[in-house]
C-alpha cells in the first residue's frame, strides 16, 4: 500500500524547481513517503502521476482541522496504531463540558474555570483545547446559541445538539469560529450533514452500534460529507472501549477508510464520578480518543493527563530534552554545591527525584547533550569535558559561586580533563545511579564535603 | 585385575554386607519395622530417586536389594561398571538407614550423618546460584593432619562446600579446623557408608530444584552432572569399596581425584595427584570457577579513579610506549601451559626503579579455557585500557605497543607494586570472561631486554597477523554471521546482520566483537545467524537471514539484502555513523556521516537522511551505515559497489580514503578514485554535482541505471 | 457495504498463573487477547488491582492514606485493613525499609513483620524488596522459605540477583518469582530466559517489565508493554509470555505533583490528596491498557476505583 520514496520519486519531474519549497525532487519525494508532505505541493505533477499517486499515499485516517485562526487544531492523520513503529501525529485534545440544562450563573463558572488550567510542561503549552456545548432536548435555539457564543469566546467549542433548529441557530452565531456539530446520527444525518457543509464546519457522527455508525459513515460520505469526526460513545463504558478501538483498528489495520476519521469520547456521559472521568479519560488517551470530554478539568486531573500525552505523543526515536540551565533544588542558592547530567528528559526526572528526596540543596546544571542518556551521550561526543566546561564557563560561573561540582559516576572517565578545563573547580564523582543519590549526597554532608 | 573387577568386588562386598545388615535387622524387628530417615519428605532419598519406589519397612528393604541387583552386571564394560557404582551407593544408604532404627541421632558430633530437607533447601539455594560454587568430598585420611587441614580450608576460602568422610575429620579436629554447616565444612562419619549423606543432598537437590520425577534415573543424572558441582577427592590407600563407591561417583557425574597411583579414567578418576595440587585440579576438573569478590591490591579500585590523571610532578614512574618498549597482550594458550592465577614480575620492581624515570614494561596475560577462541583476545585486550584506569594512582593511555603508564606517588607508597597489575588484570579477565576463561596467568616483563623481545618478536607479528586476519576475513569464508540488537530500547524493529565485511551500522560492532558478545552472553544481545539457504547471491540474501530478522524484529521485518541499498535494504536504527541516499542525477549515492552539519546534493542534511531513514523501517534508496562499510568491497555490491560513490563530506572522504582507493583499485583498476568524488567544498547542488562527475569520468555516470 | 467486523486473534495466548490459596486465590494471565479487547476473544482473568503496605507501617504512607488507616496499631491491623477496601484482590508487601541506602533495616525484623502481615490476611500475598539487588537476594529468599506453602508471589528479582530469588522462590519454595528488569523487551526476555535455565517454571514466573509515572518517561513504559504483549500474542514468543504485575504506587506517590502541599504547590493545583489520587488512577489505567495484568496501588480510592473500572471492562 505505502510507496517508497524512490518509487514516487519516478513519478516526479525530476526538475528540482525548489517551488514545493524543499531542493530536490527526491527530499520531496521522500517527506511524501513519510506522510509529512502532500503529493499535490508538487505543481509540475502530471495529472496521470497525480491519479496515481494520490490514491495510494492518501493516508488511511484523514487529517481533520477543528478551531478557527490561532485556536486551529489537527485532528487524526494517524498511521500506526502503536506508537514504537512511529511517531503518533496529531495529540489528544480535551473538551470541557457545559449543557443548556446548567443555569447562567453555572455555565458562567464553568466558563470561567476553563482557562484556570494553563501551563507549560517540556517545552509544550498545557490547557484545555475546547469546551463541549451539550444541548438538552427542546433548549431554546436562540437561548443554546448564545452558550455557544459564550463558549466560543473562551475555546473552539463543539455543538452536541441533534435538533436541528438548535444547531442552526448555533451555527449561525458561531459558525466563523469553526466548532465541530457534533449531532448527526442515523435519523437525522442528511439535515445535519447540509447544515455542517452550508456552515463550513466538521460534522460529528454517532451510532447506537459500531455497525450502525458505520453505516451512517458511509451515508455521509454519499452524500459528499467527508469532513466528519466518529463520536463513538455508546451506551456503556465497555462498548465505547470497544468502538473507539475498532473505529481505529478498521482504519489502520484493516484499510477500511470508512472509519477512516478522528473520534470524540463523551467521558462525560459514562461516568459521573470525578476520579473514574480520570481513570477514563486516561485510558481512551491511550486507546484512540482524538477528542476526550469530561466534566471538568482542574489541575489535579492535568497533571497526570498532559504528562501522559506529552509521553504518548514523543516521538519514540527522539527522546524527550529539558532546557539546558542551572536549576536550583531543595532551595539552592549560589553557595550551594553543584551537580550536572545531561538534558534528556528521562534522565533529568530521574536525577532531580532522587536530589529532592535527599534534601540537600543543590544546582543541578543540565547542558546540552543532545537529549541523550549519559553513556549514549558520552559515547556520541555530545557530553564531553569540553561541553562540560564550556556550559559551565558561560553559563554557570558568574552565577554560583560554590565551586565543587559533581559529575555523573558513569563518566568518571572525564574527571582529570575536567580538573585541567576548570581550574578551581573540585570534580566529584556520583555513584552509577541515580537512586544512590540520596545516600551519595547525606554523606557527602555529613563529612562536612559539600 | 582390572579397574572394572576391582568395582564388582567393591560392589559385591558392600552387597553381602548389606544383605547380611538387613537380614539380621528383620530379626531383630521383624519385617513390618518401620525404616526411614528422619527430616526428609523424599523417604530413601537416593532409592526413591533412581527408582521411584518408596521404602518404608525393612521388609521392602528385602525388595529393595533384589531391584539394586539388577544393577549389578557384570561385564567389561563402563556401563556396567558405572550402574555398579551406583548399586553400592544404594546399598549404603541402606546401611545408613538401618542405623536410624529406633535412634533418633545415630551420629554424634562433629558427624552429621543424614541431612534433613530443610537443610538441603538452603544449602541448595546457594549452590544453585553459585554463592557455593562447589562441593567437594574427601575420603580417608591425608598423608599428614596439616595436609589435610590446608586443603580443607583451601576449599572453604573459596566458598566451596566440603564434606567429610573417615580419618580426615580426625585430621580436622586435631587442626582445630572450624566445622559446622555455617562454616560449609560438614564431617558426615566415619564409615564410607556415610558418603551417601552427601550423594543424597546431590539427589534431593534434583528432586527440589531440578523438578527431576523419582525413577528418571537418566534425568536425575544429567541433573547432577550439569548442575551440582560435586567432586570426590579420595586419599590412599583406597580399597575396593570405596573405589566402587567411587564409580557411583563418577556416575553422577563427580570425578574422583587421589593421591594414589592407580588406575586412570581421563577426566572422571584422576590419580597421583599431590594433596598440594588437589585444589587446583579438583577445580579444573570439575570445571569450577572461583569468583573474586576482591582485588589483592594496596590502593582502591573502581570506576571512579578511570578519569583521574597522574601528572608529571606526581608520578612515581612512568612506562611509555613511545620512547622506549612497551606492549600489552593477551594470549591464548594451552591449559597444560597455564597456571591459574600466578603473577610473575620478571625484571626490577617499581621501588627499583628512579623516581620520575621512563621505564619499559611488557605484560602478558597468558588465557586458557574449553570455551576459548583467539579471536577473543584483542577483545580481552580492548579491556585492559579501562581496568588499568580503574586502578588508584594509576593512569593509562593507549593500546599495543604504544600504551603509557604512570604510577603515581600516592600509590606507590600505598604499596603498589608491578604484581598489583597482574592482580587487576587476572580478577578482571576472570570475572567478565569468566565463562570463557578457565585460566589465567600474568607475565610482568620489567628489563629492556625482554621487552624489546616481546614487543618486537611476539607482540607485534601477532598484531599483525589479527589484522590480516581482518582485514582478509571476508563474507564467505566464514560460516555464520551474527545479529545484533543492542538498540532495540530506541529503535524496536531494527536487527544489525553483522559480518566481516559489514559491521553493525554502529560502527562499533565488529563481527569478531559479536562473536565474543555472543560466547560471553550466550543469551544476550548477539546470536548465531546461519547463512546456509542462499536465496540471491547478487544483493546477499539468505533464507536463514531472512528468519532471523523476522524473529529478532518481532514480526516487523520480512526480508532484508546484504549488499544492496535499492531492494530489501538493511534497516537503520538511530545511531548509525553514516548515510548514504540515492542522488538520481548522477545516477550514484551521496554519504553523509553524523559529524556533518551542512546540506547533501541530495537536498537533505543528515538530520533530514536519519529522520526518514531510523526507526527500523526500510526505505529503498537510503541505508544507515558505519564509517568502515565505505572501503567494503560488499558496499552496494549489488548495484555495482564503491563506483557508485559521488560525494562525501571532505572530512569523512579524508578518514576513508587510503581504504577506499585500495577497494577501487582492488575492484575496478582504479587510480586514485577518491579524488573523483565530490565533497562540499566542490558543490552541494546536483546540476553542478553532474558537471563535475563529467568532468572526471566518474564511473557511475556510465553504470546501470538504479532505478 | 456493511461493516465488515474483522477480529484480531490471536494462537497464542499469555500464561494463566495463580497467587495465593483457597477460595481467595488469584489467578492472573490467560488471555489470548489485548487488554480488554473482549470483543476479539479470550480476556482470560481479567486485570487485577492488588493494594500496597510497607514494613514503614502507617507512618510510612503520604499523609493522605494515613487517614485510611486510622486506628491500625499494628501490622497484622494494617494489613486486616488494607484487606478490608473495596475491589482488592491481593495484598503487596513493600520492604523498602531494608534498603542499605535508606533504613537498612535488618532482615530478621522484615521477616518478623512478613510473617504478621501473612498470618493476619487470608488474601494472595505479594512481596516486594528493599530495591537494592544484594539486600534482596538474602531477604526475599528468606521470604520465600518462611512464607512457603502460602504460594505468594516474590518480586523484584533481578538480573544482579535472579538466581538466589529465583532458586529460593521458584525452586526451594514452589512460590511465584516476579522478573523485574528494566525498562526494555529485550531485557525482559532475556531474564526470563535465564530464570527458566536455572530450572524456574516459566508459568511461575510474572514480569514487572518496569513502571513509571505517567509523564516521567511513561513512553518507555508503555511501548515496553505494547511491545511485549505483540511478541507475546503476535509471535507466540513463549519467553515473553508471562502475565505482567506493575507496581504503581511507589513511582506515583514520589513525584512532586503527589507531594507537594498545596501550600507550596503551584497556584490552583489544589489539595494534594486528589492529585495523588488521580496520578496513580491515570498510571495504572494507562498500564492496564497497554499491558499490565495486575497493578499495586495503594489510596483506597484509586483501588476501588480502578477495580471498578476493571469490571465495566472485562
Amino acid at each position: 500500500m505505502a510507496l517508497s520514496g524512490i518509487q514516487i520519486f519516478k513519478l516526479t519531474p525530476k526538475k528540482n524547481c525548489k517551488e514545493c519549497g524543499l531542493p530536490t525532487c527526491m527530499a520531496f519525494s521522500m517527506k511524501v513517503a513519510s506522510g509529512a508532505k502532500d503529493i499535490s505541493e508538487c505543481p509540475h505533477m502530471s495529472e496521470d502521476a497525480l491519479a496515481q499517486l494520490s490514491e495510494a499515499t492518501a493516508p488511511p485516517m484523514k487529517t481533520i482541522k477543528v478551531g478557527a485562526g490561532e485556536s486551529e487544531h489537527s485532528l487524526g492523520g494517524e498511521t500506526v496504531l502503536y506508537r514504537h513503529e512511529k511517531t503518533f501525529v496529531s495529540k489528544t485534545l480535551y473538551a470541557a463540558k457545559i449543557c443548556s440544562c446548567m443555569d447562567d450563573a453555572e455555565i458562567d463558572a464553568a466558563l470561567a474555570a476553563v482557562p484556570v488550567v494553563d501551563y507549560e510542561r517540556i517545552g509544550e503549552r498545557m490547557y484545555t483545547e475546547m469546551i463541549y456545548v451539550n444541548e438538552k432536548p427542546g433548549t431554546d435555539p436562540a437561548k443554546y446559541a448564545e452558550i455557544a457564543k459564550k463558549a466560543a469566546a473562551v475555546r473552539p467549542v463543539i455543538l452536541g445538539c441533534k435538533e436541528e433548529a438548535a444547531a442552526k441557530a448555533a451555527l449561525d452565531a458561531i459558525a466563523d469560529t469553526k466548532p465541530v456539530l457534533n449531532g448527526a446520527d442515523a435519523s437525522n444525518y442528511e439535515a445535519m450533514s447540509k447544515l455542517a457543509a452550508d456552515a463550513g464546519v466538521v460534522l460529528g457522527v454517532s451510532g447506537a452500534s459500531v455497525e450502525e455508525l458505520y453505516d451512517t459513515v458511509a451515508a455521509l460520505e454519499k452524500l459528499g460529507n467527508k469532513n466528519l469526526i466518529l463520536d463513538v460513545t455508546m451506551d456503556s463504558i465497555k462498548a465505547t472501549f470497544e468502538a473507539a478501538v475498532l473505529v481505529r483498528r478498521t482504519a489502520l489495520k484493516d484499510g477500511d477508510r470508512t472509519f477512516g476519521y478522528p473520534s470524540i469520547v463523551n467521558v462525560a456521559a459514562l461516568a459521573d464520578d470525578a476520579v473514574m472521568q480520570q481513570a477514563l479519560v486516561s485510558l481512551f488517551t491511550v486507546k484512540y480518543g482524538s477528542i476526550v470530554v469530561i466534566d471538568k478539568m482542574d489541575y489535579a486531573t492535568a497533571l497526570p493527563l498532559y504528562g501522559l500525552r506529552q509521553n504518548l505523543f514523543t516521538d519514540p526515536q527522539k527522546p524527550m530534552k529539558v532546557q539546558p540551565g542551572i536549576y536550583p533544588i531543595n532551595g539552592a542558592d549560589e553557595n550551594s554545591v553543584c551537580i550536572t547530567t545531561v538534558d534528556f528528559a528521562l534522565t533529568y526526572f530521574l536525577v532531580s527525584g532522587e536530589l529532592e528526596r535527599s534534601g540537600v540543596p543543590c544546582n543541578l546544571l543540565i547542558s546540552d547533550a543532545g537529549g541523550l542518556s549519559v553513556l549514549t551521550a558520552w559515547a556520541a561526543g555530545k557530553l564531553s569535558s569540553t561541553s562540560i566546561a564550556n556550559f559551565i564557563a558561560s553559563e554557570v560561573e558568574g552565577k554560583v559561586k560554590n565551586r565543587t561540582l559533581i559529575i555523573p559516576g558513569k563518566v568518571a572517565v572525564l574527571k582529570g580533563d575536567l580538573e585541567s578545563k576548570l581550574p578551581g573547580w573540585k570534580i566529584v564523582i556520583a555513584p552509577l545511579e541515580a537512586v544512590q543519590l540520596v545516600k551519595f549526597l547525606k554523606d557527602l554532608q555529613a563529612s562536612g564535603e559539600i | 585385575m582390572t579397574l572394572f573387577d576391582v568395582i564388582f568386588a567393591g560392589n559385591d562386598a558392600v552387597y553381602g554386607l548389606t544383605e547380611g545388615a538387613i537380614n539380621d535387622a528383620i530379626a531383630k524387628y521383624g519385617a513390618d519395622k518401620a525404616v526411614s530417615f528422619p527430616g526428609t519428605a523424599y523417604s530413601i532419598p537416593c532409592y526413591y530417586a533412581v527408582t521411584g519406589t518408596k521404602i518404608t519397612t525393612l521388609g521392602e528393604m528385602k525388595d529393595a536389594l533384589a531391584v539394586i541387583k539388577t544393577l549389578m552386571g557384570r561385564e567389561q564394560e563402563l556401563n556396567d561398571a558405572l550402574f555398579s557404582g551406583v548399586a553400592t551407593a544404594l546399598l549404603a544408604e541402606l546401611i545408613e538407614v538401618l542405623k536410624y532404627v529406633d535412634n533418633e541421632n545415630p551420629y554424634e558430633a562433629p558427624c552429621a550423618g543424614h541431612l534433613p530437607d530443610p537443610a538441603i533447601r538452603e544449602l541448595g539455594v546457594p549452590l544453585v546460584t553459585g554463592d557455593i560454587p562447589g562441593v567437594a568430598v574427601i575420603i580417608g585420611g591425608a598423608p599428614t593432619a596439616e595436609e589435610g587441614a590446608a586443603l580443607v580450608k583451601e576449599y572453604q576460602a573459596q566458598g566451596i562446600l566440603v564434606t567429610l568422610v573417615g580419618e580426615i575429620i580426625n585430621q580436622c579436629v586435631e587442626q582445630n579446623v572450624k566445622m559446622g554447616a555455617a562454616m560449609r565444612v560438614i564431617p558426615l562419619g566415619m564409615d564410607i557408608t556415610s558418603v551417601i549423606h552427601v550423594v543424597s543432598v546431590a539427589v534431593r537437590a534434583a528432586l527440589i530444584f531440578g523438578n527431576v520425577t523419582p525413577g528418571d534415573a537418566a534425568g536425575l543424572m544429567k541433573y547432577t552432572a550439569e548442575r551440582v558441582p560435586a567432586f570426590v577427592n579420595a586419599f590412599s590407600p583406597l580399597n575396593e569399596v570405596i573405589v566402587s563407591a567411587g564409580a557411583g561417583a563418577i556416575a553422577l557425574g563427580f570425578p574422583v581425584l587421589t593421591n594414589e597411583d592407580t588406575f586412570a579414567v581421563p577426566m572422571n578418576l584422576i590419580p597421583n595427584v599431590p594433596v598440594e595440587k588437589m585444589n587446583a585440579a579438583s577445580l579444573e576438573a570439575r570445571n569450577i570457577k572461583i569468583k573474586i569478590s576482591k582485588i589483592d591490591i594496596p590502593v582502591s579500585f573502581g570506576s571512579a579513579f578511570e578519569g583521574e590523571i597522574v601528572r608529571r610532578g606526581d608520578m612515581q614512574v612512568e612506562f611509555d610506549g613511545s620512547r622506549v618498549d612497551c606492549v600489552e597482550l593477551v594470549q591464548m594458550k594451552e591449559p597444560g601451559e597455564v597456571e591459574d592465577h600466578k603473577i610473575e614480575v620478571i625484571g626490577p620492581d617499581i621501588d627499583e626503579m628512579p623516581v620520575g624515570s621512563k621505564q619499559q614494561i611488557a605484560y602478558v596475560v597468558e588465557v586458557a579455557g574449553k570455551n576459548m577462541q583467539a579471536d577473543f583476545e584483542p577483545v580481552f585486550e580492548r579491556k585492559f585500557h579501562s581496568y588499568m584506569n580503574c586502578i588508584e594512582g594509576l593512569m593509562h593511555t593507549g593500546q599495543r605497543d604504544m600504551i603509557r603508564i604512570r604510577v603515581s606517588k600516592e600509590a606507590f607508597e600505598a604499596g603498589f607494586r608491578a604484581k598489583h597489575i597482574g592482580e587487576v588484570l587476572y580478577a578482571q579477565i576472570k570475572n567478565e570472561f569468566g565463562s570463557v576463561v578457565d585460566k589465567c596467568q600474568v607475565k610482568i616483563y620489567t628489563n629492556g631486554e625482554e621487552c624489546t623481545k616481546i614487543r618486537h618478536e611476539i607482540a607485534n607479528p601477532m598484531f599483525i597477523k589479527r589484522d590480516e586476519r581482518l582485514a582478509s576475513l571476508t563474507d564467505e569464508a566464514v560460516d555464520v554471521y551474527y545479529s545484533c540488537i543492542m538498540c532495540q530500547a530506541f529503535s524496536p524493529s531494527h536487527v544489525c546482520i553483522v559480518t566481516p565485511e559489514r559491521l553493525g551500522l554502529c560502527g562499533a560492532v565488529s563481527w569478531f566483537d559479536a562473536k565474543a558478545t555472543h560466547n560471553l552472553d550466550p543469551a544476550g544481545p548477539c546470536q548465531v545467524v546461519t547463512k546456509e539457504k542462499l536465496i540471491d547471491e547478487r544483493i546477499g540474501e539468505y533464507e536463514d537471514v531472512n528468519e532471523a530478522v523476522r524473529k529478532f524484529s518481532q514480526g516487523a521485518l520480512e526480508d532484508v539484502s546484504l549488499y544492496s541499498i535499492m531492494e530489501k535494504p538493511m534497516t537503520s536504527c538511530g545511531c548509525f555513523e553514516c548515510i548514504c541516499g540515492i542522488e538520481p542525477f548522477s545516477n550514484g549515492v551521496c554519504i553523509a556521516n553524523r559529524e556533518y552539519a551542512g546540506m547533501t546534493p541530495l537536498g537533505m542534511s543528515f538530520p533530514d537522511m536519519a529522520s526518514m531513514t531510523g526507526g527500523g523501517v526500510q526505505t529503498p534508496g537510503f541505508m544507515g551505515h558505519g564509517k568502515h562499510f565505505i572501503a567494503s568491497k560488499k558496499f552496494m555490491k549489488a548495484e555495482g559497489g564503491v563506483a557508485r560513490i559521488v560525494w562525501m563530506p571532505k572530512d569523512l572522504k579524508e578518514q576513508v580514503a587510503a581504504n577506499l582507493n585500495k577497494t577501487a583499485q582492488d575492484l575496478y583498476g582504479i587510480e586514485n578514485f577518491v579524488d573523483m568524488i565530490a565533497d562540499e567544498t566542490v558543490t552541494t547542488d546536483p546540476e553542478e554535482l553532474v558537471g563535475w562527475l563529467t568532468e572526471k569520468g566518474h564511473p557511475a555516470l556510465e553504470m546501470e541505471p538504479m532505478m | 457495504m456493511p461493516f465488515n467486523r474483522k477480529l484480531q486473534k490471536f494462537s497464542a495466548s499469555i500464561n494463566e498463573v495463580e497467587i495465593g490459596t483457597g477460595d481467595k486465590a488469584v489467578k492472573i494471565g490467560g488471555q489470548n487477547v489485548l487488554p480488554f479487547y473482549s470483543f476479539d476473544g479470550n480476556i482470560g482473568n481479567g486485570a487485577k488491582v492488588g493494594i500496597e503496605i510497607s514494613d514503614l507501617g502507617v507512618e510510612g504512607m503520604p499523609a493522605c492514606i494515613q487517614a485510611c488507616y486510622e486506628g491500625c496499631t499494628s501490622f497484622a491491623d494494617i494489613a486486616k485493613k488494607a484487606a478490608s477496601f473495596e475491589g482488592v484482590d491481593f495484598l503487596a508487601l513493600s520492604l523498602e525499609g531494608g534498603d542499605p541506602n535508606g533504613l537498612n533495616k535488618p532482615t530478621d525484623e522484615l521477616i518478623a513483620i512478613v510473617k504478621e502481615v501473612a498470618d493476619a490476611t487470608d488474601l494472595p500475598l505479594v512481596v516486594e524488596g528493599a530495591k537494592n539487588a544484594e539486600k534482596d537476594s538474602e531477604l526475599l529468599a528468606k521470604v520465600a522459605e518462611v512464607l512457603a506453602g502460602k504460594n505468594v508471589l516474590v518480586m523484584s528479582a533481578k538480573e544482579e540477583n535472579y538466581k538466589a530469588i529465583g532458586a529460593s522462590a521458584g525452586l526451594a519454595y514452589g512460590q511465584k518469582v516476579g522478573a523485574e528488569s528494566a525498562v526494555d523487551i529485550n531485557l525482559a526476555k532475556q531474564l526470563n530466559v535465564v530464570m527458566t535455565q536455572l530450572g524456574v517454571n516459566a508459568n511461575s514466573i510474572v514480569m514487572n517489565t518496569g513502571s513509571a509515572s505517567v509523564g516521567y518517561g511513561f513512553d518507555y513504559t508503555l511501548s515496553t508493554f505494547d511491545r511485549v504483549r505483540a511478541a507475546a500474542l503476535g509471535q507466540d514468543d513463549k519467553m515473553l509470555q508471562m502475565p505482567i504485575v506493575t507496581p504503581v504506587a511507589s513511582e506515583t506517590w514520589g513525584v512532586k505533583e503527589s507531594t507537594a502541599a498545596e501550600a507550596d504547590a503551584p497556584e490552583g493545583w489544589g489539595p494534594v490528596e486528589a492529585r495523588g489520587i488521580s496520578m496513580e488512577v491515570q498510571t495504572a489505567v494507562a498500564c492496564l491498557a497497554s499491558g499490565s495484568d495486575a497493578v499495586i496501588l495503594a489510596h483506597p480510592v484509586s483501588v476501588s476505583t480502578v477495580a471498578k473500572l476493571v469490571k465495566e471492562l472485562v
